[in-house]
């Protein structure tokens, strides 16, 4: 409301005539700084006033503390001319005297004097400097005791010193400002008192409700006019609550007899109008007292709404609507006022709307805006709702003639529309203006279609705008309300897809009971859309909803199996989530660790059914996956609820803790929580996805057919046989009814899954390739050598008369080491050989002692044949001999001896007796020169033993070899009663002595060192040979003989029997020196032709046994030379 | 004479009592009219998204902020619905009917104060896994008193 302070002028009327005008001009002209308190925002402020004669009327008033800020003076001015001071001190002080005590008396303070000066004082000033002006005097008289200097002005009379003038008058001008702000500074103060003082009488029977609304809203207008618009609005607050209040309180017996003024029957319901051209056009109805309460509630609401406009908090009116609206509500109940039906809810939907409008127009969007908005376009939707429902105007409804009746009187009441296009923020030029709230009522009322169209345009926007503010809950809650509407409009299919968002919703959060309903309203959609795989999947769906009554269930029930039946095979979209009809209880893999591959793989699987009747599933199968570690370690870990802490097993144990002496500290009970890191982890509101998993892999599942499902828990095994190789993991449920398929969730995402309890455990399948090897440390030939057999099972499943044969080489026998007999095939039985079992079975082996002289191991080889295999294993055994034998010939004259040797040369340590030699050559005889008591010989390693036979020949024996056996038994040391037998075959050649040589040295005696002695060498032939030409050699130490002359020579013993040589020597040392040897070898002397090898001549050797040295091992005497030099 | 008074006089201090788990599940509901069973369920839970915007602006806002009771979260024609949510996310919603207008702010609070006693009372039982419904029988039977006290 625009109104002007007053300010009223006394004394000389005419002269502030002149300037009137100029002054009520000048004041508006310019801006003025209001002061506030520390801290807060100064605000420039216009002024506008106007000037008023002082009335005495208004100063009774102001005494008597009945004036208002709004109407009444807030400054008064005493103007005068006069400039002398004898005129001043006669008549003009009495006059501003009698005029200040009036002013005093009624506790007026705000005055000010004005001087008017016509002559310029400054001028004649200078020639009269001591004297006094009248303003001075005015000060001293006036001003000094209230140190109110500034309230005395004076100025040069505008219209006599045009020029001059402007200067004081721009001072008048502020002087005034700061005066009229001041005194409304006070003023509000001394109001605000007024108000709060007439507000405690509120009790008293007299009071107004009005008179105190007026007051306050003085005081806001006031300070509305100061831009104190905060201020302002807290005032308005203050009324309305304090009407509230009343209302409140007249309900509680409380009779007010101004209440009266707004129990007039509501037979008018116009909505608020924000876009009023004139804002006051209700306050003087109110006045009148021709209001009704609405209309007393819409005008403090858009004044409200105007200030918080001013404030820009366009967003806070939206927050109040809905305050507003329902206290309103409330109000009007109290006082029973009378309304027609539909008043209200036309009246809360034009209010809705029209804020709606306001702040699509007036506001910025923001978020807090969108927040505030989205509750009231729920209301508006609702209450057209209410109205189409009263008028008759929903889907498949016509209204009768009584609602359109009421329809006509509604229409009458909500007025008609006003359209102000002022004010309005233009979005863009194409945009068309909007229909005001009340044409858009007007319309929906009128008709069904207009209704229908306004109704989903209003959900469809709730809808929105709480999606936009993520208020998901309260959306899809709109859209039930929206589905609904359009399951009456017949139209279920987009319904369905708001039932489906809601139920998401629902479930997500487990709201299982309104889950449910949501449900059931489907079912409906779905049997109207005739869609029948919906239909039958979400029928079962409800008879599982274990929060509806049994008969629904068991009704849901018939309808799913009924609709089962006539649905196609090839139908798709046939999964369904199996957590809503099933819920796994426990999963367990029966088999014990390890599983080997090819086993049947058995899992226990608890399940309990929700369906109220029992089921066939044709199918039920629990798939596995690959079970990596690093994927399960980013699985969360499950929170620490136990689903079911009564079977939930604690792993407690003893846990002793000790001192550094070791003594016990401390005793207690632990409880291994595995990874103690991530004990209790908080799990967030995380979503659970409500669309049919994705069906994994099922090539590896574990499956059992024809499964009946009771109602409740059951117990079903599921097999298969385990393939494949590998630490696997269960992963989902399916149970097929066909053509439904319910699938569980990953389990891996079953720590999210509230419902789901189950952890699941992986398990192995292995395979692990039986062996068999034998074992065994170095083996001797002769002798019973202990081996051991490897098997190691494996995987393998052994038939219960499982074997393993045993294949040896020649000459290699195998027993079992308990008491077995050594055959060349054995078989080794496995009793009772289980799978991944190790067991080592003793054996012991033995070969024969070849008869050799070569200390070389012997090779054998085993063949193992093992039931898991075709192929043999070959394995490759190296026997060292025992003993080695050799044999020598050895001669004297003609007389012959074989010598055998045997060496231990094995770890082993043996017995030996019964040494014996056998020819079986005619002619030969053997004669045993082994003395008998030395029959039983022991022998170890490197330990040589030896037997001596002389062989004796038949004259004129000619055989060029004699075969001779040589044969001992043998026994182990420690086991002395196992003889075995032990033989060599030997051959004797060149057993004939062809010459024999004989040596000598002369002298005989006293051979003296240094002194060339002779050596005589005979050769004679003893028995006929081929062998000619003879080369003998002496062989000498050089630094025992030196021999003078040639050492060796050739000889013929052709046609003589005998050959005498004779060589000098001479020894080089004393002592007894041995005879220097003689070699005789076969000489073929080179021939001239011929290959080129017989160009050298040839020598051979004689084999031992064909030359006899007869002082062969001489010993000479050589004394020292008795020549001193 | 006065009908509204002696209606008030009957009326349950409040309609609705629920209590909701940190992950949004209905952990306990108390419903004095069991027809309007389904519609304060649903106010119920629509609540849920203003207590979610609360608390996720007064985290940005005020960190330190201690204060549990979150006040009026939204009201419709004859309801009013107040919440308050427990240092562990556990949500408290009462649902009062708005025709009561002799019940005050402190009333409520202190409404809330109790039933957080309660629920902690009955969430101490060892018994109990958190984050499943309450059903104890004597929790039930102390929130309707506090549900019926006028």
């Amino acid at each position: 409301m625009n109104f002007t302070s007053k300010i009223t002028y006394s004394g000389n009327y005419q002269i502030f005539q002149t300037f009137e005008t100029n002054l009520i001009q000048g004041i508006s002209a310019e801006q003025c700084e209001l002061k506030r308190s520390y801290g807060k925002v100064v605000k420039n402020i216009t002024l506008q006033a106007s000037f008023h004669p002082l009335e005495k009327d208004f100063l009774e008033r102001f005494a008597k503390l009945q004036w208002s800020i709004t109407k009444d003076p807030i400054l008064h001015i005493f103007v005068t001319e006069c400039s002398e001071i004898e005129t001043y001190k006669t008549s003009v002080k009495d006059e501003i005297e009698a005029w200040l005590k009036m002013l005093q008396r009624s506790g007026c303070v705000d005055w000010m004097i004005l001087v008017v000066e016509t002559i310029d004082i400054r001028k004649t000033k200078n020639l009269l400097t001591n004297r006094t002006t009248v303003l001075d005097k005015i000060r001293l008289d006036f001003c000094s005791k209230n140190n109110c200097e500034d309230r005395c002005i004076s100025i040069l009379n505008p219209t006599k010193f045009e020029q001059k003038s402007t200067e004081s008058f721009r001072c008048l001008l502020q002087r005034i400002r700061f005066l009229m702000l001041s005194s409304y500074n006070k003023n509000l103060v001394k109001y605000d008192d007024l108000v709060r003082c007439y507000r405690e009488k509120r009790n008293q029977d007299s009071w107004n409700f009005l008179k105190y609304f007026q007051m306050q809203e003085d005081n806001a207008l006031v300070q509305e006019k100061l831009q104190l618009h905060n201020e302002a609005l807290a005032q308005y607050d203050e009324i309305e609550s304090q009407f509230s209040q009343f209302v409140t309180n007249s309900s509680f017996g409380e009779r007010s007899i101004w209440l009266k003024n707004f129990r007039g029957p509501i037979s008018y319901f116009h909505g608020i109008c924000l876009t009023r051209p004139n804002k006051f056009e209700m306050r003087e109805k109110i006045f009148k007292g021709e209001v009704t309460i609405l209309d007393f509630r819409n005008y403090i609401f858009e004044r409200q709404a105007h200030l918080l406009l001013i404030t820009e908090s366009q967003a806070e009116v939206a927050e109040r609507l809905l305050t507003f609206l329902f206290s309103t509500l409330r109000e009007v109940d109290f006082i029973k006022l009378d309304s027609p039906e539909g008043a209200l809810a036309c009246w809360q939907f034009v209010c809705a709307l029209e804020v709606l409008a306001f702040c699509d127009e007036t506001a910025e969007p923001n978020d807090v805006c969108f927040q505030n908005c989205a509750p009231i376009w729920n209301l508006a939707k609702d209450k057209l709702y209410e109205l189409g429902k009263l008028c008759g105007l929903l889907p498949g409804y016509t209204p009768t003639s009584e609602q359109l009746h009421i329809v006509v009187q509604l229409l009458a009441g909500i007025g008609e529309p006003q359209e102000f296009t002022e004010n309005r923020r233009s979005h863009s030029p194409h945009r068309k203006p909007k229909k005001s709230a009340v044409t858009q009522l007007r319309e929906a009322l009128s008709s069904n279609q207009a209704f229908t169209k306004l109704y989903l345009e209003l959900s469809e926007l709730a809808i929105s705008t709480y999606k936009h503010v993520s208020r998901l809950r309260s959306a899809r809650l709109v859209g039930l309300d929206l589905g609904n509407f359009y399951c009456a409009l017949n139209e279920p299919h987009k319904a369905v897809v708001f039932f489906t968002d809601l139920l998401r919703e629902l479930k997500s959060e487990n709201w299982n009971c309104l889950a449910s309903q949501t449900l059931l309203e489907l079912a409906n959609c779905y049997r109207k859309m005739e869609d029948k795989i919906s239909y039958t999947k979400t029928c079962s769906a409800i008879s599982c909803c274990l929060d509806l009554e049994m008969l629904v269930r068991t009704f849901y029930f018939d309808e799913f199996l009924k609709s089962m039946k006539v649905l196609e095979e090839d139908e798709s979209s046939k999964l369904c989530v199996l957590e809503d009809y099933f819920k796994i209880l426990d999963v367990v893999v029966l088999n014990k660790e390890p599983i080997i591959q090819d086993d049947i793989l058995t899992v226990e699987l608890k399940l309990a059914s929700n369906f109220p009747k029992e089921i066939l599933a044709d199918k039920v199968s629990f798939s596995f996956e690959m079970f990596s570690e690093i994927d399960d370690a980013k699985l969360p870990i499950r929170p620490a609820t136990l689903i079911n802490p009564i079977n939930a097993k604690l792993r407690v144990f003893l846990h002793l803790d000790y001192k550094q002496d070791r003594n016990l500290s401390c005793a207690s009970v632990a409880c291994d929580t595995g990874k103690t890191t991530q004990t209790v982890r908080r799990t967030s509101s995380a979503r659970r996805k409500q669309s049919p998993t994705t069906r994994l892999d099922f090539t590896n599942s574990v499956n059992a057919d024809e499964i009946r499902v009771h109602p409740g828990i059951n117990t079903i095994e599921l097999k298969s046989k385990a393939t494949r190789v590998g630490k696997w993991k269960l992963k989902q449920l399916s149970v097929v009814m066909k053509p439904l398929e319910f699938l569980s969730e990953n389990s891996a995402n079953f720590n999210c899954v509230p419902s789901a309890s189950v952890r699941m455990v992986p398990f192995e399948i292995t395979t692990k390739p039986a062996s068999a090897t034998l074992l065994f440390n170095d083996l001797i030939a002769g002798i019973e050598q202990p081996i051991q057999l490897q098997v190691s099972g494996g995987s393998f499943i052994f038939p219960a008369d499982a074997k393993i044969g045993l294949k040896c080489s020649k000459n290699l026998k195998v027993a079992l080491s308990d008491g077995g007999t050594f055959e060349n095939h054995l078989n080794v039985p496995l009793l009772k050989f289980k799978s991944f079992e190790e067991r080592r079975i003793s054996l012991k082996v033995l070969t024969e002692l070849p008869g050799r002289n070569i200390a070389k191991s012997i090779d054998h080889k085993i063949l193992l044949s093992c039931p898991w295999s075709r192929h043999e294993i070959p394995i490759g055994l190296d026997f060292m001999p025992a003993i080695t034998s050799s044999c020598r010939l050895h001669t004297c004259g003609t007389q012959k001896f074989l010598q055998v040797f045997l060496k231990g040369i094995s770890e082993a340590h043996l017995w030996l007796m019964d040494a014996r030699m056998k020819c079986d050559v005619e002619g030969v005889e053997l004669v045993d020169l082994n003395p008998k008591s030395q029959n039983t010989q022991e022998i170890y390693k490197n330990l040589t033993v030896s037997y001596l036979w002389e062989l004796k020949l038949k004259e004129g024996f000619t055989v060029d070899i004699i075969k001779v056996m040589f044969s001992t038994n043998y026994s182990d040391y420690e086991n002395a009663n196992e003889i075995m037998n032990y033989a060599c075959a030997f051959d004797v050649m060149d057993y004939k002595t062809l010459f024999k040589i004989q040596a000598q040295l002369e002298p005989t005696e006293l051979c003296r060192v240094r002194s060339v002695c002779s050596l005589n060498l005979r050769i004679t032939k003893v028995e006929d040979n081929p062998f000619m030409d003879l080369m003998y050699e002496v062989l000498t130490d050089q630094n025992v003989w030196a021999v003078c002359g040639t050492a060796s020579g050739v000889i013929s013993m052709k046609d003589i029997n005998s050959h005498s040589i004779s060589l000098d020597v001479m020894p080089l040392s004393t002592g007894f020196l041995p005879m220097p040897s003689i070699r005789l070898s076969k000489y073929t002397p080179p021939s001239s032709k011929g290959t080129k090898q017989d160009l050298h001549l040839k020598l051979q050797p004689f084999p031992p046994g064909q030359i006899y040295n007869s002082t062969k091992s001489m010993q000479v005497h050589v004394i020292a030379s008795n020549i001193v030099e | 004479m006065f009908p509204l008074l002696s209606h008030r006089n009957h009326s349950n201090m409040a309609t609705c009592i629920a209590i909701i788990g940190k992950d949004n599940t209905p952990l306990y509901l108390a419903i004095s009219d069991m027809d309007k069973e389904l519609d304060l369920q649903y106010r119920v839970h629509a609540a849920l998204d203003v207590i979610e915007e609360k608390c996720s602006s007064s985290t940005k806002m005020n960190i330190e902020s201690k204060e549990l009771y979150l006040g009026l979260l939204y009201s419709t024609d004859n309801q009013k619905i107040y919440g308050y949510i427990t240092n562990t996310k556990v949500k408290f919603i009462v649902v009062v009917d708005s025709g009561n207008v002799a019940l005050k702010e402190s009333e409520i609070r202190t409404m809330f104060r109790n039933l957080h006693i309660l629920y902690t009372d009955a969430i101490c039982n060892p018994l109990f896994s958190p984050g499943e419904p309450i059903t104890s029988k004597k929790f039930d039977k102390c929130v309707r008193n506090i549900l019926e006290r006028q």
